[in-house]
């Protein structure tokens, strides 16, 4: 908005003044032209994108996909109804463990850590595994998990979204706590209440939306990671037991397989579960912004 | 009224020994645990640390430095070395880099500079939702719908152009021109970091006060002139924070860039050849792995830890300075 | 020039100390630091039982920094200390085994802007009571009625106790805080601005409630609003750079002020 005013100025200025060099001008229309053509390819390559998806996806997204597992090697037909509860229960177990650990720890940085020099150090290693590549995670929790439990697992896939996931919350909770203002917890204090209160009482309820949004944030961000279910959950082209153990069928090492398969039963069913996924996590991500926006606005 | 009085008066000495306020261990156990939670992350990455040490230290104790300058790969003999991998993930990367960057700047001085009002906020979601999309997505777009294309109009053509040419006939030529290889990484790479950089490079303009940018304005200056002379100097070491961070990113960036690179072991000199990244590789071959070729495969790993790490502490480093100032 | 103005200002405290009741806190030789920065030096002062003590002087000059060591809230900070004595009662607040909650629970405070919490109004009130007693909801509503009466807020409320806090007016916002405080029945009210956010309408709605508040509870109050510290106080208390200039009944302090740098900032000159 603020932007209009300064831009009329300088489209005025050459006309009246006459001063302004012609490759001056050249130059400003280059950088004009080249800025709108890079915002033009980000939603040309999203656009196209969604369009694929939807162009192939829609062909193998029948009710049947919902019913039946995973198809053998070479048989006909079948669903993805193991991998779309697979992910469910992984990506739920992840969520799970990873809610409580990111939440006190973006307290810890935001409340009592304030101006500690450990915390300091966490908050900057935080920052670091929030990028750091999800595949170094997997390799970790196989080491972990998988190595000594002798078989891969839907929990040892759990704890590495969990990991993925934490760094998110921890985040998010962090900078939404730290909006809160210092007046509401010293209004706190002032009446006596011990720190703990004064969190769980007044700084969560008023961060509410924004902790909301990283969780939501987080669980977007972990229901497609594939890399790290590589190592921990593996996959499964059947029903996977009840107590996890073993191969776990979800849906991004389900596309992942069967997208590079020579089926074509088991390339539809690959396309349909990543226009199912991509339609979630997109889903999540926009809601995610709408929860913060009264919240950031405030 | 005076009855209130009174109630008070003698509420409170009675408030006073009921006082005893909340328990005090509960909010002790309540720090405690949150510094658990905190400690955590740092477990967390030690343990990342610790894990690829110890898996990749047998691979390292039998190639000793040689296995990094060593290009073989052999399952067969139990040769291993990372120089294809590691040169694979540097040159993608730097692809990434070096398309992605323009682009991510370019829609950021758009975002923030250009962009008329009404158009800001759908624009901006946009370009954020291009982060939401899961890397697996991004790789079968590439497969599937940029690589064909990649191959029918740029690396044919390009490869019948430059062959037989003195270093550009090397460099751009492909033998099997199927629109995979470092290359077509590097750009899907490239896409998947423009998100990042983007929203990064346009808080950091949208930050700089709005004095500074009108007193270019007011003196005539073109947007072109606003945006060269007084914006990007006022926001780069913020920015080159945020390159690195996206540099940091298509290091480690797994699943697309298995899709679309082709995963051979074979040092090429031409940009439009298959090869593996580090991640690539982990991904591709770990689950089959087994013996020293698990240990190798760790031992990558370490390399892709240190090399990312360095990156993304650089990163952090050069994005929080600013923030302090 | 610390000595010589220190000098007059603990003989004027003596003089008129018997003036209002009881002497209910004595600051003695309060020194305050934040980090390496001296914010009050050397203060002496004597808060009386059921008074309003007004605090004034040009921005910076230490009265709030003065008023958030009442209640230890500065602690909150680690960079922050104070050195010397409170004595609440003849008890030094300052000494590091008194139960701050407890200390908090006896002093209540309210801040310059409105710090509803974000839970409704009725929960606000009652935030304190279930801190420290558990009450019957019987009882609990009681208090809670009684605290937003005293508060002049219950005919506005009464219908909507359940409604968000955050949802009323600023001024409607500072009589919660300021009821939420009163039902804990602290001994002491420590007022840090009141006022400077609200609107001449909601201010004098304030000022009302304290004039009335004056009859239970000791009142400290800081202001920059000389004509509002001689509206609604009995005493007076000048400060400036970190130090007290001068203290004593308010009447006397701005009709005949003894120190120069008093009159000067009464008079306009300067602040």
């Amino acid at each position: 908005m603020d932007a209009s005013n300064p831009m009329t100025i300088s489209d005025a200025a050459p006309r009246r003044s006459g001063r302004v060099r012609q490759s001056r001008r050249v130059a400003d229309r280059v950088l004009r032209t080249a800025c709108l053509i890079a915002t033009v390819v980000g939603a040309v390559v999203l656009g196209s994108i969604l369009l694929m998806l939807i162009v192939q996806g829609v062909r193998g997204f029948t009710p049947a996909m919902f019913m039946h597992p995973t198809p053998g090697p070479g048989s006909e037909g079948g669903g993805i109804a193991n991998a779309i509860l697979g992910s469910l229960v992984l990506t739920g177990i992840g969520i799970t463990i990873a809610t409580p650990i990111g939440v006190m720890a973006g307290t810890y940085l935001a409340e009592y850590g304030r101006f500690s020099k450990i915390a300091g150090l966490i908050r900057f290693l935080n920052d670091i595994l929030l990028s750091a590549p999800s595949i170094l995670i997997g390799l970790f929790v196989y080491t972990l998990m998988v190595r000594p439990m002798g078989t891969y697992s839907g929990w040892a896939g759990g704890v590495a979204l969990a990991i993925i996931a934490v760094p998110v919350i921890v985040r998010t909770t962090e900078d939404m706590m730290r909006l809160v203002p210092g007046t509401l917890r010293e209004a706190g204090a002032a009446l006596g209440a011990p720190p703990s209160t004064v969190i769980i009482s007044v700084t969560w309820r008023a961060a509410s939306a924004g902790i909301v949004t990283g969780i939501i944030l987080a669980l977007a961000r972990i229901a497609g990671e594939t890399a790290p279910l590589l190592f921990t959950a593996l996959n499964n082209n059947s029903w996977f037991s009840p107590d996890l153990m073993g191969g776990v069928a979800n849906l991004p090492v389900m596309i992942y397989q069967f997208a590079l398969s020579p089926y074509p039963n088991w390339q539809s069913l690959a396309w349909a579960g990543a226009l199912l996924i991509t339609a979630t996590i997109l889903v999540l991500s926009i809601i995610a912004r709408l929860v913060i926006k009264p919240q950031m606005s405030r | 009224m005076p009855a209130l009085t009174e109630t008070i008066a003698l509420a409170r000495p009675r408030a006073a020994a009921a006082r005893k306020g909340p328990s005090r261990s509960l909010d002790t156990l309540f720090r405690v645990c949150s510094y658990g939670a905190a400690l955590f992350v740092l477990i967390v990455l030690a343990g990342i640390l610790g894990s690829i040490l110890y898996g990749g230290w047998p691979a390292f104790r039998e190639f000793g430095f040689a296995f990094l300058t060593s290009s073989a790969w052999n399952v067969g003999t139990e040769q291993y070395g990372a120089l294809v991998a590691v040169i694979g993930t540097v040159a993608s990367a730097t692809l990434a880099l070096l398309i992605g960057v323009p682009v991510s700047l370019g829609i950021a001085v758009y975002l923030t500079q250009l962009c008329p009002g009404w158009a800001r906020k759908p624009v901006a979601m946009t370009i954020e939702l291009l982060a939401a999309v899961p890397s697996i997505i991004y790789g079968m777009w590439g497969l599937f719908v940029f690589a064909p294309l990649f191959a029918r109009f740029i690396q044919i053509p390009v490869s019948n152009l430059v062959e037989g040419m003195p270093v550009v006939g090397t460099l751009f030529y492909a033998r099997v021109p199927s629109g995979v290889g470092v290359f077509t990484a590097g750009i899907i790479l490239a896409i998947m970091i423009v998100p990042f950089i983007a929203s990064i490079a346009r808080d950091m303009l949208d930050q700089i006060p709005t004095v500074l940018r009108e007193s270019a304005y007011g003196i005539g200056c073109t947007t072109w002139e606003v945006v060269r002379h007084v914006l990007v100097p006022q926001a780069s070491v913020s920015i080159i924070g945020a390159i690195m961070l996206g540099l940091g990113r298509a290091l480690g960036e797994t699943m697309a860039v298995t899709f679309v690179i082709g995963n051979a072991n074979r040092l090429s000199a031409s940009i439009f050849d298959p090869s593996s990244t580090i991640a690539s590789r982990i991904a591709n071959e770990f689950n089959e792995a087994d013996g020293l070729q698990l240990n190798a495969l760790m031992a990558l790993g370490c390399i892709l830890f240190v090399i990312t790490f360095v990156v993304l502490i650089i990163a952090r480093l050069l994005t929080r300075r600013v923030k302090a100032a | 020039m610390n000595a010589a103005s220190a000098i007059p200002t603990v003989d004027l405290t003596r003089n008129h100390a018997n003036e209002g009741g009881a002497v209910r806190i004595a600051v003695k030789g309060l020194n305050f630091y934040y980090g390496s920065f001296h914010g009050l030096k050397n203060v002496d002062i004597n808060f009386h039982d059921r008074q309003v003590t007004a605090l004034i002087g040009p921005s910076g000059c230490g009265k709030s920094t003065l008023l958030r060591c009442f209640n230890r809230i500065y602690s909150l900070y680690p960079e922050q200390r104070a050195e010397g004595q409170i004595l609440l009662d003849g008890q030094n607040v300052l000494d590091p085994s008194v139960d701050l909650n407890d200390l908090r629970a006896r002093i209540g405070m309210v801040f310059q802007k409105p710090t509803p919490f974000p839970m409704s109004i009725y929960d606000n009130v009652a935030f304190g009571l279930r801190l420290y007693e558990k009450l019957p909801k019987s009882e609990l509503d009681g208090r809670v009625e009684q605290a937003l009466r005293k508060s002049a807020l219950w005919d506005e409320v009464k219908d909507k106790l359940r409604q968000a806090g955050t949802g009323l007016s600023g001024g409607q916002q500072q009589r919660l805080c300021i009821a939420r405080t009163v039902a804990q029945s602290p001994e002491v009210i420590l007022f840090d601005e009141p006022t400077s956010a609200l609107d001449p309408i909601s201010t004098g709605r304030i000022e009302e409630l304290i004039e009335q508040l004056r009859d239970e509870f000791t009142i400290v109050i800081v202001t920059h609003n000389m004509q509002q510290a001689a509206r609604i106080s009995q005493f007076t208390a000048f400060m400036y750079l970190g130090e007290l200039i001068e203290f004593g009944p308010t009447n006397r302090m701005f009709m005949n002020p003894v120190e120069q740098r008093t009159q000067d900032y009464i008079t306009g000159r300067f602040g």
